[in-house]
């Protein structure tokens, strides 16, 4: 054989190696099914489409499947797909019913029959046709949402092997659900969930509290189609795929007509949602949704291609000096805390004095608008107001912990001559995960100690999921760590509870975190979340927090949460202060 | 030569298996698991997710169930595309619901809709589109440029070249990639300021379908700025070269022979000037092809590169073991292809077993 030969056979068979490695799986005969009839005209206008770009943030939606999702970028297409039982109201956080037209709650409070509305309807996008179509079951009729989907999409998310990290709610909250999560139990007639009647979900839940509703409307309890993930005599599983395009079906006010991994997501308006007052049909014909970091989403804004755009951090200072940017730009609350953890039994710190004197020295105003300069607001409890039953500064101005470096330093000053110590002779160390962000805003707290305490905090930062290990780690836990906390669903019970109640997320009872346990402070919660008077509610959290943030001055809060973003002014949008979670259903376009 | 060949592909093998080893063993010493999380992961719900994805075995049946996944092919009745873990590269249907499968590399654990081989199939083309136009760009700008600086040496062409050069060694991405978005993006308004002009299904596994306008409309603003830096190193690399084969006595005795001095010049000094060009060429197309975290981010294309960082940083167990395979297998098909090159090059080279 010739040389060149050799060489061309040998990139040849380089070549075939490298395609054969990136190639696609054999094409299958797809066996297409389900017959579609037009029932529906939709729309014959010619006027032009309304099309609303908006951005999701970098990297993919991890997913779409509404078992599967835990971050704000997969609710926030789940939540327009599909529509939970009740609804969370974006602008005031309240409870709306969604799917369930009303729903009677028992006696003792723990049991809730779920009345479902009628003539609401499964769709998918056909590419074909170019239109949304109804899903047809096997007789050909059009499959209404039942409550056999409800019961199939809490129980999906339920299963073991689903592996969901959100059936923690779920399993926390309805009866039987906690067992059958564990795999001790695998008889669904144990879940306390029950079909009725097509139209009628029963779910009871362990506890009387407040905010069942809202659990029974988070996107874990969402309808899904079994037809699809599981398959029937018409129609082909689509197992764990049945989210992508081409197979996705939904119901709610938008459906997925396009999922282009790492780069977009295209939904189109569901014209068969018939609109209820909490979610109407929408004005908007089309939205896309790009995947695209800070910087360059803002580009896109400003060239024109994106008409919702966050601010990045940078960018701030130059959008609001700027004439036409500067009328574009709204800071919103975003139902978000952030906060620095004390673990109370390591040394110093496990003074109550030394943490509530190191709380009180943050100046917190002076951080948000020097260093953080996005609109936050200063912290004085943890639980973030705007959220059901947390308190807001409005009523309670006095509540929780406030700047005060003349009352920290005589509280320091009363704990170092008990021990007989000078304040540089304190050994401090606070810890932070890796990123610009929480350096910065370390520095700045770092500093203030240094002047209003007298004091050196030693620094300390760690990749974040050694970090993660490292505050959750009883011998390892630093004095202070750093954290923040978002909402799962809009109630105080998630926040100042779930977190801290001795075993929260904070506080595990294998010691780490905080390692705090309060009898008073446990008593409250768990009486905050069985009060129905919302009032009531309200003051109990309220003296929950104070023992928390005061009193044992168990955390130092910090700020709570804001966004910055720029609208191009032909849109018309609500601000939802859901984290991020808009209701584009409501928004309009008007060119 | 054919031996050759054969004999790398036998070390290549070695080599992958070495490196998923070391790779394995080291992803698992770094503290931190996948389910970390800000929100604590409530132990019981941990289980089920270690149970699903096997990381409740011990290590090394963790390994040998990865290799088994990967290297073994295996008969199934799971239809292709509708288990997360259970999606093989190469599907041979034998039969009625009936699969031969081969090369399972896992699931994601950051994404819960997408498997290894999904970013293979619809990330990686993207990188190596990507990659290769940007290879292009630094090859096209910096041979030249090169050849140029070396035949002019110490003129005013040698140092302007040798500017431009060093001007793109110092201008990283993360300054020029910004800079071009403003200019012909946002203000110009030129060029699409991020995406990517093309989209899976690809033709061959990697070549957009549709290779027109738009596709260089969306491709020509990264390509530029990801090749640039690379064409400053080829361009010193080859005026160094060049002007180091100039010295040579074979060049002498060409000239001596009275071969006009383009034939001297483009027949016997820059084919030999090319070896060390080429040896840096095929890591560095290894590394573009893979994808490139910076330019990807900031122009927004939907690639691979990303996922090289954030894997880590994510603990994707599967994700990290197939970046880095993807990476060591390119790598090795590069320097192998190099060495090919060096013979066709260089006559005095011969590759022998």
């Amino acid at each position: 054989m010739s040389r060149k030969l050799s060489v061309a056979l040998a990139l040849v068979v380089t070549a075939a190696m490298l395609l054969s490695a990136c190639a696609t799986p054999t094409p299958q005969i797809v066996k297409e099914t389900v017959v579609v009839t037009k029932e529906v005209v939709v729309t014959p206008t010619p006027v032009p489409k309304k099309v609303l770009r908006m951005n999701l943030g970098p990297g993919d939606v991890p997913t779409l499947d509404p078992s599967l999702a835990t971050d704000v970028s997969s609710v926030q297409v789940i939540e327009l797909t599909s529509v939970g039982l009740t609804r969370q109201n974006e602008e005031t956080a309240a409870i709306e019913p969604g799917m369930a037209e009303s729903w009677d709650i028992s006696e003792d409070g723990k049991t809730y029959t779920f009345h479902l509305r009628k003539g609401i309807y499964w769709v998918k996008y056909d590419a074909a046709k170019g239109e949304v179509v109804q899903v047809l079951d096997c007789q050909g009729k059009p499959r209404e949402v039942k409550a056999q989907d409800f019961w199939y999409g809490i129980i999906r998310t339920l299963k073991p092997e689903t592996a969901s990290d959100y059936a923690y709610v779920l399993a926390f909250a309805i009866e039987g659900a906690e067992d059958f999560n564990k795999g001790v139990i695998t008889d669904t007639a144990a879940v306390g969930v029950k079909v009725i009647d097509d139209y009628t979900l029963q779910i009871t839940f362990k506890e009387p509290a407040a905010y069942n509703a809202n659990i029974a409307g988070m996107w874990v309890a969402h309808a899904e189609p079994s037809w699809l993930i599981e398959g029937d005599e018409c129609t082909e599983a689509r197992g764990d795929k049945w989210t992508e395009t081409g197979f996705f079906q939904g119901y709610g006010p938008y459906t997925l007509k396009e999922w282009v991994h790492e780069d977009h997501i295209v939904l189109v308006k569901n014209p068969f949602w018939p609109g209820i007052p909490s979610v109407p049909q929408a004005k908007i014909d089309e939205i896309v949704f790009r995947m695209l970091e800070d910087t360059a989403a803002f580009a896109e804004y400003e060239a024109g291609n994106l008409d919702v755009a966050g601010v990045p951090i940078g960018d701030i200072d130059r959008v609001k000096a700027d004439p036409v940017l500067s009328k574009e730009l709204v800071i919103g609350p975003v139902l978000c805390t952030y906060y620095y953890g004390f673990n109370t039994k390591a040394p110093v710190v496990n003074d109550v004095r030394v943490r509530r004197a190191l709380s009180m020295a943050i100046d917190r105003k002076a951080l948000v608008e020097n260093v953080l300069k996005g609109g936050q607001e200063p912290a004085q409890w943890f639980c973030r107001p705007g959220l059901t039953g947390c308190p807001t500064p409005k009523d309670y101005p006095d509540l929780g912990v406030k700047y005060n470096p003349e009352e920290a330093k005589k509280l320091l000053d009363e704990y170092l001559k008990e021990k007989g110590l000078k304040p540089e002779d304190l050994d401090l160390t606070l810890m932070f995960n890796v990123g610009v962000g929480h350096e910065k805003i370390a520095q700045a707290i770092q500093q203030m100690w240094k002047e209003k305490l007298g004091i050196n905090v030693k620094l300390a930062s760690q990749e974040w999921k050694v970090y993660l290990k490292t505050i959750r780690d009883p011998k390892a836990t630093p004095q202070i760590w750093r954290l923040g906390w978002c909402q799962d669903y809009p109630d105080a019970n998630n926040f100042t509870r779930e977190v801290f109640s001795f075993g929260g997320s904070a506080n595990p009872a294998e010691g780490g975190g905080v390692n705090w346990k309060n009898d008073k402070f446990e008593e409250l919660v768990v009486a905050a979340a069985k009060e129905m008077d919302p009032k009531k509610r309200v003051d109990l959290y309220a003296q929950a927090e104070q023992i928390l943030v005061y009193e044992d001055a168990v955390i130092a809060p910090i700020y709570w949460y804001t966004r910055v973003t720029c609208t191009k002014p032909y849109v018309k949008r609500t601000f939802s202060i859901l984290g991020g979670l808009e209701h584009i259903e409501k928004w309009d376009i008007a060119k | 030569m054919t031996r050759y060949i054969v004999r790398r592909f036998l070390w290549m093998l070695l080599v992958l298996f070495v490196v998923s080893l070391i790779t394995f063993l080291l992803m698992h010493a770094v503290p931190g698991g996948p389910f970390d999380r800000e929100k604590a992961v409530p132990p019981e719900i941990l289980a089920n997710l270690n149970a699903k994805y096997h990381l409740d075995e011990p290590l090394p049946k963790q390994y040998l169930r990865y290799l088994w996944d990967v290297f073994i092919p295996h008969i199934s009745h799971i239809p292709p595309g509708t288990s997360l873990t259970d999606d093989h590269l190469i599907n041979v249907k034998i039969g009625e619901k009936l699969w031969l499968k081969w090369m399972n590399f896992g699931p994601s654990y950051s994404s819960r809709s997408r498997t290894v081989n999904d970013y293979f199939r619809q990330q990686f083309p993207i990188s190596a589109q990507l990659g290769t136009l940007a290879l292009l760009v630094a090859v096209l700008i910096g041979i030249p440029l090169g050849i140029l600086a070396a035949l002019k040496q110490n003129t005013i062409w040698d140092y302007l070249g040798m500017g431009i050069a060093i001007f793109g060694v110092s201008v990283p991405v993360i300054v020029l990639g910004p800079i071009l978005i403003w200019i012909f993006g946002v203000t110009l308004k030129w060029l699409p300021p991020t995406g990517w002009g093309a989209k899976p299904p690809f033709i061959l596994g990697f070549i957009p379908s549709k290779l027109g306008p738009e596709f260089f409309k969306y491709a020509i603003m990264p390509s530029i700025a990801l090749g640039l830096g690379q064409s400053a190193l080829i361009a010193r690399l080859t005026r160094a070269s060049l002007l180091q084969v100039l010295r040579e006595d074979y060049i002498r005795t060409a000239r001596a022979k009275g071969l006009p001095e383009r034939a001297v010049i483009f027949v016997h000094a820059l084919k030999n000037s090319m070896i060390p060009v080429v040896t840096v060429l095929g890591p560095m197309f290894a590394a573009l092809v893979t994808g490139t975290f910076v330019t990807e981010t900031i122009f927004g294309i939907p690639g691979m590169g990303r996922y090289f960082v954030i894997s880590i940083t994510n603990r994707d167990y599967p994700l990290i073991m197939g970046t880095i395979l993807l990476y060591a297998v390119i790598l090795v098909l590069a320097n192998l292809m190099v060495d090919i090159t060096y013979a066709f090059l260089d006559p005095r080279i011969r590759l022998t077993d």
